[in-house]
């Protein structure tokens, strides 16, 4: 009944909003199915934490601990962006050249449920195929997000994004049929639950090996794309630079979350198959690949807008590293930092905005520096939330890293986490450079203070959470996030 | 009687295969971009005719589902809507690939190749009388020459037909190795695929109104 709740309340919301033509009601709506699916999140992952796996419908929806976890982080990022939007888009409305209309906020107000319900279809739907549909329900729901200042570098932006997320999601079903195939081998029969996961993790042993390593390459270049792995990440600082703040951070965080769990899924199943060192050397191959790419474009980087999305095209490859290493650590590592980011990165993002929407420009070269002065509380929290995004400690991120490097060594890697250190250092010193350049420096001309308590109380209350996280995770989150890490360690 | 012998059926999907391979080289090889979509139409339709032969000769009712979905949508419903764009903003019908037409064509002829040589590692001794195993290593080069008429041409509506192909690759790669994914799948797939397209034309219309173009190699403002 929860997964039904949870799929139903941002489908609704979605459609009553549809209907509506008072911004006032549509924000009412959009923050009622936020707060809704969070409670449906949270109920889901206590029922299976009490019972176990919850099925639903003959098992066509399935949520293990995996499935519970993913749902909570992304209903996390769906709630906290909710009340952060309403305020960025007033402060939309209120510049004197906005071109914002009741019409386009209504394309957000209903397009964003939309996506909301699509991510919440992935981590609930045992079946692969209606996982792949509900990951390509993604795409179709956020291009029009993506275009919403319908600004010719939008256009541009979505345009990349469609196409790229099209041939990656083909790529992805090619490899989804060749899993169906493997599996009718063995299993036979036309029914639908042959494609179903639970079903398919307890047979995988069985499969032919030929198509599960096809498949999993097929699968892994597909949802990376998705995810924004390299080198088929190019759409991704397009992509979150033009959309509004609120979209860029559900994609950079929850949509990122929702593809690497599909990664993870086939993961498991090709593990079983073909063992774990197939598979683990093409995770380490393209996490590396991943972090690596980002290094330049963070060191000379003109926009903090793309900054960010380069940052999270390093972290998506820093949890793929996680899987790739393989073991209890590696898959704790993993999913521990998939927490961890979905609680940082929102949050500078929501800086971020109050930057840009104060300044007029996302610049780092002709910006004018200074936003301590001109943002008493974002701009603060904005150099906090950077040294928790790198990974400095006391910062939770640092425990998920470091569990991430001793799985390296753990599975003999020693060659790959020398690199990957050397990487993140180098990251470390780009992003600070950059953040601390606009934070610090002398004032600016321009508006002063704080410009709206929707778009402020998110961020306070975000901060809060990065600390408190650093020195407490809650025993009920540890226990989805271990239940999930077993699910994902390949007994040999 | 002919009709019911299964050997006869092979070798009806074996050449309707053929033609579909055909017709995406030409779409490779001639400029004309109405003439793309129509062969487009003609493709959708003989996937339909092959996976209603399988649904024949295999007694899957199912796949009957299946061929019409494909031919109501894929082989008439896409082609006109697709058409109508062309005449509607009246672009240029000339292609403007980046590489030349016997250059494209060559490296369609080597995709081929590589096609082959992967469906290979699919074949199965035991299962050489599976019907329309042998359509696999065309379904691998429709999606492979897809991929490459994806990245040669400058045109977004001609993007979205390379988009559209690499899909019927993929039909046929189901079709032939499992004889179609579960229905629901199966009409889900469909959705998105036509919802993905219908989401593209609105793009390029935008697009079209924005830049006064549909030459996407000017979409290149957003760098590092």
């Amino acid at each position: 009944m929860t997964i039904l709740a949870l799929l139903l309340i941002p489908l609704l919301a979605s459609a009553v909003t549809v209907g509506l033509r008072n911004v006032r009601r549509m924000e009412l709506v959009y923050l009622l199915s936020a707060a809704g699916s969070f409670v449906a999140a949270l109920w889901l992952a206590a029922d299976v934490l009490s019972a176990g796996p919850v099925t639903l419908a003959g098992g066509f929806f399935y949520a293990d601990h995996l499935s519970a976890l993913v749902a909570v982080l992304t209903a996390f990022v769906y709630l906290v962006s909710a009340p952060y939007a309403v305020g960025y888009f007033r402060s939309d409305e209120q510049q004197p050249a906005s071109a914002i209309s009741a019409r386009k906020l209504r394309e957000y107000y209903a397009l964003t449920p939309l996506l909301g319900f699509s991510m919440f279809l992935v981590v609930v739907s045992n079946n692969l195929g209606v996982m792949w549909m509900a990951v390509e329900g993604t795409t179709l729901a956020s291009i029009f997000l993506v275009t919403f200042y319908g600004r010719g570098t939008s256009l541009e932006a979505a345009w990349k994004y469609a196409i790229l997320g099209g041939v990656g999601l083909s790529m992805a079903l090619f490899g989804t049929v060749l899993t169906y195939y493997a599996a009718h081998e063995v299993l036979g029969g036309e029914s639908l639950s042959v494609l179903n996961w639970s079903v398919l993790a307890a047979s995988a042993v069985h499969f032919d090996k030929t198509v599960m390593r096809l498949s999993f390459i097929l699968v892994l270049l597909g949802f990376g794309t998705k995810a924004g792995m390299a080198p088929m990440h190019t759409w991704k600082p397009d992509a979150y630079s033009e959309a509004p703040i609120p979209v860029s951070a559900l994609m950079a965080t929850a949509v990122v979350n929702c593809a690497l769990y599909a990664v993870a899924r086939f993961y498991v199943l090709t593990g079983h198959a073909l063992g774990t060192s197939f598979a683990s050397q093409l995770l380490v191959l393209f996490g590396l690949l991943s972090v690596g790419i980002a290094v330049p474009f963070i060191l000379v980087q003109r926009s903090y807008r793309r900054l960010l999305a380069y940052s999270s095209i390093d972290h998506g490859g820093i949890m793929v590293l996680g899987l790739g290493f393989g073991g209890p650590l590696g898959a704790l590592g993993m999913l521990l930092h998939m927490t961890f980011y979905s609680v940082t990165k929102p949050l500078l993002f929501f800086c971020a905005g109050n930057a840009q929407q104060q300044t007029g420009n996302d610049s780092l070269k002709r910006g004018p520096g200074g936003l301590l002065h001109s943002l008493p509380v974002s701009a603060p929290m904005f150099l906090l939330a950077a040294l928790a995004l790198t990974a400095t400690p006391p910062f939770s991120m640092f425990q998920s890293e470091f569990t991430i490097l001793r799985a390296g060594f753990a599975a003999q890697r020693v060659g790959a986490v020398i690199l990957f250190v050397v990487l993140t250092v180098a990251i470390f010193c780009g992003f600070f450079y950059h953040v601390a350049n606009l934070v610090f420096g002398p004032p600016s001309a321009g508006p002063r203070g704080e410009s709206s308590r929707w778009k402020t109380y998110p961020v306070i209350v975000l901060s809060l959470i990065v600390v408190v996280l650093a020195f407490w995770l809650p025993a009920p989150v540890y226990a989805l996030i271990d239940g999930a890490s077993r699910i994902l360690v390949i007994q040999p | 009687m002919f009709w019911q012998d299964p050997q006869f059926g092979n070798k009806l999907i074996t050449m309707m295969a053929a033609l579909v391979l055909v017709l995406q080289i030409m779409m490779v090889a001639q400029r004309w971009l109405v003439t793309n979509i129509r062969a487009f139409g003609v493709q959708s339709f003989l996937l339909a005719a092959i996976a209603a032969t399988i649904a024949h000769f295999n007694h899957a009712p199912h796949i009957y589902i299946v061929a019409a979905l494909t031919l109501v949508f894929k082989a008439i419903l896409l082609p006109l809507v697709l058409e109508r764009m062309v005449t509607k903003i009246e672009m240029q019908q000339q292609m403007e690939p980046f590489v030349n037409v016997p250059v494209s064509v060559i490296v369609s002829g080597l995709l081929t190749l590589l096609a082959y040589v992967v469906a290979e590692s699919f074949h199965r001794p035991e299962e050489a009388s599976g019907m329309g195993h042998n359509t696999l290593d065309v379904a691998i080069a429709l999606f492979l020459i897809g991929f490459f008429m994806m990245v040669n041409r400058r045109k977004a509506l001609t993007q979205v037909l390379a988009l559209l192909c690499l899909e019927n690759g993929l039909f046929l790669a189901a079709i032939s190795l499992t004889y179609g994914m579960p229905l629901i799948v199966e009409i889900g797939i469909f959705f998105d695929v036509l919802v993905a397209t219908l989401l593209l034309g609105i793009l390029i219309y935008r697009i079209r109104e924005t830049f006064d173009s549909m030459d996407v190699s000017r979409l290149s403002r957003l760098r590092g």
